[in-house]
């Protein structure tokens, strides 16, 4: 048994949270357990969040620097979402990642934040990227004579939207763009790209750097700020809706536009009749679940955005085809991959983590977990290529565009 | 001139008992209730702990007695719209809301309700199933009259269409055009008794509520669990009606936090909420049964409750530190739950249930804020009512006073208590008015049945299902209207409720009945209520006898329903053959002296002592020491930072100088006579002294560590007692800034085997303790080390303010006690964090025990003197856990403070204000009945032995001069002393002799 000798008790972590976080309720612990029994990442490095904050509390701060469970936690905030105190155990594990020496983070994880303070996470040059955009464009002039007239704007000064996008796909698997093009398209949207900072993701908010995530979303919202577009769609995913939304709040950054999740739009869209889809393609009943990324639900929209991701997602597949898990919405578990998991290293805490959710997403039996975020969308699919899981794991956008009507 | 009068709103539990108090001390009450019908939360409970109770058998004599009362004005489907004045003169405007069904015509058939067309949910049982637009909202409603609901009455939206139950009422009462009437009344004071509600977790997505039906609220399991719920007392699950096997209670929701609900206060009665539904649900389901309480701490702070916590362990219920995240649909069956748990040591655990109950908390209605706003009446912080630390019933405005959950939440002793407290001090300002404007009760003549023929009638009860799901009620009543005397007999629902005695008074008269057997509960509940019903229709009261076929059989039998019928059939037909030979009783009283006697001179026995003074009534107070103040005055302050030695001056400068109070010191009572009414009682100097009434006050003590509780105590000089700690506070002693390191150790003494009860106050007083520390010197380490944090109700913010304050708290249990250890003088501590299973080592330079609070030894004597009950912890025992937390069972009795049970300051405040209210309403008259049943000397018979005035412990029997025995009446108790003991059987008891005894015996064998 670990002793620990209080002579006196000096608790100088919880000290510095104290006194830099505004609200840190470290000491309003009623170590009621609430928080671990509702953390998929329990009992993983022998750490919880309950232990997380008994061990602040007692001065255990060089366990608490070392532990990798800084890595397993995805920083979901599920237990802050139902703590009875209220505390927000996720914004010290990001604290913590961030005192630790450069050198002594994990190694993918510090180098996708280096290269997102270049340019972009997967560190592919701006050129590069437009020239994607141009190529796959001309792909789908060629192949698809109904989508001629499809634009792919790159720094359109004054469009009245501005999109951003993750890296991945220009990167691997540049086809995987052009489904949001059809659909802003289909939607009459002005909007355009831009040739630098385009990529929305902020890994440095992973790694726990606050100046290096500062400086990533300052850069980006001079970019729009420069073009001139009063709105700004994030893409699917819950990570760069966060981390451009925190960011500009948290570090107030000046910016002349609103900050809107597609999956809002996709729905207003479809309820206006800007976008028109039939769900009568799903001729063989394919079943559909969803995977609420934390970032966008829990930290992001609530409720609301999740009634309107089903909306969108029953629309596209038919009412009868989709299956509900639980628990869901604002109370989803995380898929395990967020935070920076995936790109930390530890895939074997971090498919432990994730194995709650593969039993849910088992357990619901559909053919196709929609996972409109880029960590879900990696880890669900990890999940089920590492656990047997027989279904497919998509973004949104694909489905939008099988069921529109033109 | 004062108005003799008073306003009481609320008509739940606290409301009802403030009224009759009240209108039983010669007071006028006007009592305005919101809803159709009193009763309130309490009527909606199944069972009530620690007793087990059935919540409407105890309650609803209660309601009828206030729905009779000939000074209770009760005014329903009422709120107060203004108040102007102040006390003794205050001018109340109430307006009542259309019943539309005439309450004086209203028969209470039901027919109305049957017909009606309009389904509405059932808002008594919770939301779970329907009731009509007409409705009366529970069986034992009280007024026993229908109503219909103008929010979905179909006549009332839209004129003209529908009125189906116009048509049928046979009386003639709807009355589409009732309108709202405005009552103007002069009254005196006003009680406030305004309950509260529950929290809705429906925003509690992870609960599960409102998304999985078989989540409920404790409310909802209450009304599922009961007789005259939704299922009829079978238990079921809502998704599929089946009969739940496995139910966990997930606690603290809606209380202790501040992250989603904003209530940092503890709802105080939720554990024992629980721990009662999970034991009564075991009852329920006949075979295996699987409980599980999730919990961070358990608060069985209450009398007894700590021994209802470990009968439910050793009953097999289980109990799980560990809150539950979220609820989810099972895997295999999603009508079934899973939880999914970390248990104290961090294991993540699975469990399967078939139900889960939310244990929600309380809270202010919203137009109890809306009403105190109108009044111009503080709130604190939580929306509660703001009352004073030293007079935990007034409100911020003169005049108005207010008990029961409206002003913290509390369970229903304490609400009864601040009842009887509020209606001591609305005395207290109307004492000069008493009996102004109250009229009396007047009895139709007696009947003379000298010479008839026995006419007897049986009334059975169903008592909802209490008896009626074991025995064959109907089998019972056929049976009896074959016993010889029987000419009527019938069943009923609920006996006790208020159409069946209004009924039972037609039917004396009609049928001519001389006699009356109710076969139903039990006569200590239920026996007034039955025989005031005889005398309304003309018979002497003690023309009556009760089977207790309920208490004594359907409860004791449930396995064997058919050997339970054939009892029951017996101890009808006992009492059937007792009642036979019974004759009329007169009607003995006997004259009140009218003064009171207190003994104790600490906080409760001044208070109660003032009280009664200020209700112009002479009060000898003693005190056994040379001063008065007693263990107050070794408490620096209260949770809510107030000091108690400026209160305790000032209340003994009052007392000592009020012209009503006399003040004995250094005196105790070596001798006692006489009963309520008139007792005589002599004191340690030889003088005696004459009195109506009693209050004992006696106090408690501090436990001395000993044993594996001691700690170091008396051994390092480093190690004292909180009560030692607080005089250091009260000594400003200035070297409590220099320590460094200070150790708190709770429960010393408490919840052990030897003293299995929660001393209640030690947690708040302990963290107090620390909290003050913590401001003499900010960088001191505070430790606690408890076993359960009890800071319920709002004191649970001081328990956050001690955390927010950096006290750190550390958890142990009776397996692994702190060890303290003395290392060439500087105190070593180990414990044991089972969070982090580390074992922590402190080198405190101060260590504080929260020790036991006990009863005094001299209580047990004392209350010999007094005929009073004691408990088997020695402190003393009151007629009823729930509904007579201040009487005792032996009449013109009271008690008060730390002698009942361990309570802070305030509750014994107001217990003792309520012991005065109490003994108030004995003292308000001239005369109190006396006993009928008493015994006679058949002087023939008599040898003049005089054994019986030996054996006589009331001083009731002399012998006369022709050496016959002879016995006083008026002192008589019936107990039957003297009828056992003489050996020429000259002594009888009336309506209890040989004749009543061996005809009962015959007819159980016959």
């Amino acid at each position: 048994m670990t002793e620990i000798d209080l002579l006196p008790l000096r608790a100088e972590l919880k000290k510095q949270f104290q006194d830099k976080i505004p609200n840190a309720k470290i000491d309003y612990c009623l170590t009621c357990g609430l928080c671990a029994s509702g953390c998929m990442a329990s009992d993983i490095e022998g750490m919880d969040p309950r232990k997380f904050i008994r061990y602040l509390a007692l001065g255990q701060d060089d366990l608490l620097r070392n532990t990798n469970w800084l890595y397993s936690c995805s920083i979901c905030q599920r237990c802050e979402y139902a703590c009875p105190m209220g505390i927000n155990v996720g914004r010290f594990v990001y604290e913590l990642k961030g005192m630790r020496p450069k050198e002594q983070r994990p190694r993918n994880l510090q180098k996708t934040c280096d290269y997102q303070k270049e340019s972009n996470s997967t560190g592919i040059p701006n050129e590069d990227f437009v020239w994607v955009v141009g190529d796959i464009l001309e792909e789908v002039h060629a192949n698809e004579p109904e989508w001629a007239d499809l634009q792919a704007p790159v720094d359109k000064v004054g469009a009245q939207f501005y999109l951003n996008q993750n890296a991945k796909e220009p990167t691997v698997e540049p086809e995987e763009m052009v489904p949001i093009w059809k659909i802003l398209h289909t939607a009459g949207i002005d909007w355009t790209y831009s040739s630098k900072w385009w990529d929305g993701a902020n890994y440095c908010l992973f790694s726990g750097d606050p100046s290096e995530w500062e400086y990533v979303t300052r850069k980006q919202a001079e970019t729009v700020n420069a073009l001139g577009c009063p709105t700004y769609i994030s893409t699917e995913c819950g990570h760069m809706f966060y981390a451009t939304t925190e960011g500009l709040k948290r570090f107030n950054i000046p910016h002349n536009f609103k900050v809107i999740s597609i999956i809002s739009y996709y729905a207003q869209w479809i309820r206006e009749g800007r976008l028109k889809v039939d769900s009568s393609w799903n001729t063989e009943g394919l079943k559909f679940t969803v995977q609420d990324p934390c970032k966008l639900v829990r930290q992001g929209l609530g409720d609301p955005v999740a009634e309107d991701l089903r909306f969108v997602i029953k629309k596209v597949c038919g009412e009868e085809n989709f299956i509900e898990v639980w628990p869901n919405k604002s109370n989803n578990i995380c898929c395990g991959g967020g935070g920076g998991a995936l790109q930390a290293g530890f895939p074997d805490n971090r498919r432990k983590h994730g194995k709650a959710k593969f039993d849910q997403l088992h357990a619901a039996d559909a053919d196709v977990v929609i996972t409109p975020c880029h960590n879900c969308h990696a880890q669900v699919m990890d999940l089920a290529e590492h656990y047997g899981g027989k279904w497919q794991t998509t973004h949104l956008w694909n489905w939008i565009v099988k069921a529109l009507v033109k | 001139m004062a108005a003799g009068s008073v306003l009481v709103i609320g008509g739940g539990i606290a409301g009802v008992q403030a009224a009759l108090d009240l209108a039983n001390s010669g007071f006028l009450v006007h009592l305005v209730e919101r809803t159709t019908s009193i009763g309130g939360k309490m009527s909606q409970l199944d069972k009530t702990f620690p007793t087990n109770d059935c919540s409407a058998c105890i309650l609803s004599p209660k309601l009828v007695e206030c729905g009779r009362h000939f000074n209770i004005n009760l005014l329903t489907l009422s709120d107060l719209v203004s108040l102007d004045g102040g006390p003794g003169s205050f001018k109340a405007v109430v307006r009542q809301r259309p019943r539309y069904i005439d309450p004086e015509k209203c028969i209470a058939c039901g027919l109305c309700a049957e017909k009606c067309p309009k389904k509405v949910s059932n808002d008594f049982n919770m939301g779970i199933g329907e009731r009509k637009a007409a409705y009366l909202s529970y069986p034992q409603a009280v007024p026993l009259k229908y109503a219909l609901d103008p929010g979905h009455c179909i006549w009332v939206n839209k004129p003209g269409r529908c009125g189906l139950c116009a048509k049928v009422c046979p009386a003639g009462a709807i009355n589409f055009d009732d309108t709202v009437k405005e009552h103007v009344l002069e009254v005196g004071s006003v009680v406030l008794a305004l309950g509260f509600s529950r929290y809705d977790p429906s925003p509690l997505d992870f609960t599960g509520y409102g998304r999985l039906p078989n989540v409920v609220t404790s409310m909802e399991f209450e009304r599922l669990l009961s007789p005259s719920g939704p299922c009829m007392g079978h238990l079921e699950r809502p998704s599929d009606h089946r009969e739940p096997k496995r139910i966990a209670w997930l606690q603290c929701v809606g209380s202790r936090d501040i992250n989603r609900v904003g209530h940092p206060y503890c709802s105080s009665i939720c554990c024992m909420f629980a721990l009662k539904q999970a034991v009564i649900a075991k009852e329920h389901a006949q075979g295996e049964f699987e409980s599980a309480i999730f919990y961070m701490d358990m608060r069985t702070h209450g009398k007894g409750f700590e021994n209802y916590y470990n009968r439910a362990k050793a009953e097999g219920v289980q109990f799980h530190r560990a809150r539950v995240h979220s609820v989810i649909p099972a895997p295999e069956d999603s009508n079934n739950l899973q939880l999914r748990y970390v248990d104290e040591q961090g294991q993540v655990n699975f469990a399967e249930f078939d139900m889960v109950v939310l244990s929600t908390g309380l809270q202010v209605y919203r137009h109890t804020v809306e009403l105190a706003t109108m009044l111009g009446l503080e709130l604190d912080v939580d929306n509660f009512i703001k009352t004073d630390s030293f007079n935990p019933v007034a409100t911020s405005r003169p005049g108005i006073f207010v008990c029961g959950a409206a002003s913290e939440p509390k369970d229903i002793p304490q609400s009864v208590m601040e009842a009887s407290a509020a209606a001591a001090e609305a005395g207290q300002i109307m004492a000069p008015a008493r009996w102004s404007e109250t009229s009396k009760k007047v009895y139709p003549a007696e009947m003379n049945i000298h010479a008839q023929a026995p006419r007897i009638g049986v009334f059975v009860c169903h008592c909802g299902i209490n008896i009626s799901s074991v025995v064959d009620v109907e089998a019972v009543a056929a049976h009896a209207k074959n016993l010889d005397g029987v000419v009527f007999s019938q069943c009923n629902l609920f006996t006790c409720s208020q159409d069946t005695i209004n009924q039972m008074v037609s039917i004396i008269k009609e049928q001519g009945l001389n006699r009356v057997v109710v076969a139903s509960c039990s006569p200590r509940t239920h026996e007034p209520l039955f025989q005031e019903t005889l005398r309304d229709a003309g018979l002497n009261q003690f023309l009556f006898e009760m089977a207790n076929i309920r208490d004594q059989d359907s409860w004791v039998h449930q396995q064997e329903p058919e050997k339970a019928t054939a009892k029951a059939k017996d101890l009808v037909a006992m009492a059937v053959a007792r009642v036979r030979s019974e004759g009329a009783l007169p009607y003995n009283t006997v004259p009140v002296t009218k003064s009171a006697l207190v003994i104790g001179g600490g906080v409760s026995g001044m208070t109660a002592a003032l009280s009664m003074a200020e209700q112009n009534y002479p009060v000898t107070l003693i005190e056994q020491s040379d001063f008065l103040g007693g263990n107050g005055r070794k408490v620096y302050r209260n949770w809510k930072g107030d000091k108690f030695l400026p209160f305790i001056n000032e209340l003994s400068a009052r007392v000592t100088t009020h012209p009503q109070i006399s003040v004995k010191l250094n005196t105790e009572i070596s001798d006692v006579t006489g009963s309520v009414g008139k007792f005589t009682t002599t004191f340690n100097d030889g003088h005696s002294f004459e009195h109506g009434v009693a209050v004992m006050a006696v106090g408690g003590k501090a436990y001395q560590p000993e044993g594996q509780w001691q700690f170091l105590y008396g051994i390092n000089p480093h190690v004292q007692t909180l009560l030692e700690l607080d005089k250091r506070f009260i000594d400003e002693d200035a070297s409590l800034k220099e320590v460094k390191q200070a150790v708190f150790i709770h429960c010393v003494g408490s919840r052990i085997p030897e003293r299995p009860y929660c001393s209640r106050v030690c947690c708040t007083h302990a963290i107090d303790s620390a909290v003050r520390l913590k401001e003499l010197n900010p960088d001191m380490d505070v430790f606690m080390l408890y076993r359960d944090v009890r800071t319920y109700g709002q004191r649970e913010r001081l328990y956050q303010e001690a955390r927010a304050k950096g006290i750190l708290f550390i958890r142990y249990d009776l397996e692994h006690l702190p060890q303290v250890t003395d290392k060439d003088g500087q105190l070593v501590i180990h414990a044991h964090d089972p969070i982090i299973d580390a074992n922590i080592i402190i080198h405190p330079d101060m260590l504080v025990l929260a020790t036991a609070v006990q009863p005094r030894q001299q209580t047990g004597v004392l209350s010999k003197f007094f005929k009073c009950a004691v408990d088997s912890q020695g402190f003393l025992l009151e007629a009823h856990m729930k509904l007579r937390p201040v009487d005792f069972a032996t009449e013109g009795v009271f008690l008060a403070g730390l002698c009942h049970y361990p309570k802070p300051m305030e509750e014994a405040i107001a217990q003792a204000k309520a012991a005065a209210a109490r003994a108030a309403i004995i003292l308000a008259y001239d005369a109190v009945p006396a006993e009928s049943v008493t015994a006679v000397v058949t002087a023939a018979k008599c040898t003049g032995c005089g054994l019986c005035v030996a054996v006589c412990a009331y001083n009731a029997v002399s012998l006369d001069e022709n050496g016959v025995s002879v016995v006083n009446t008026s002192m008589c108790k019936g107990c039957g002393a003297c009828v056992a003991g003489c050996r020429s059987d000259a002594v009888t008891l009336k309506n209890i002799g040989n004749e009543q005894i061996m005809a009962a015996v015959d007819a159980a064998f016959m």
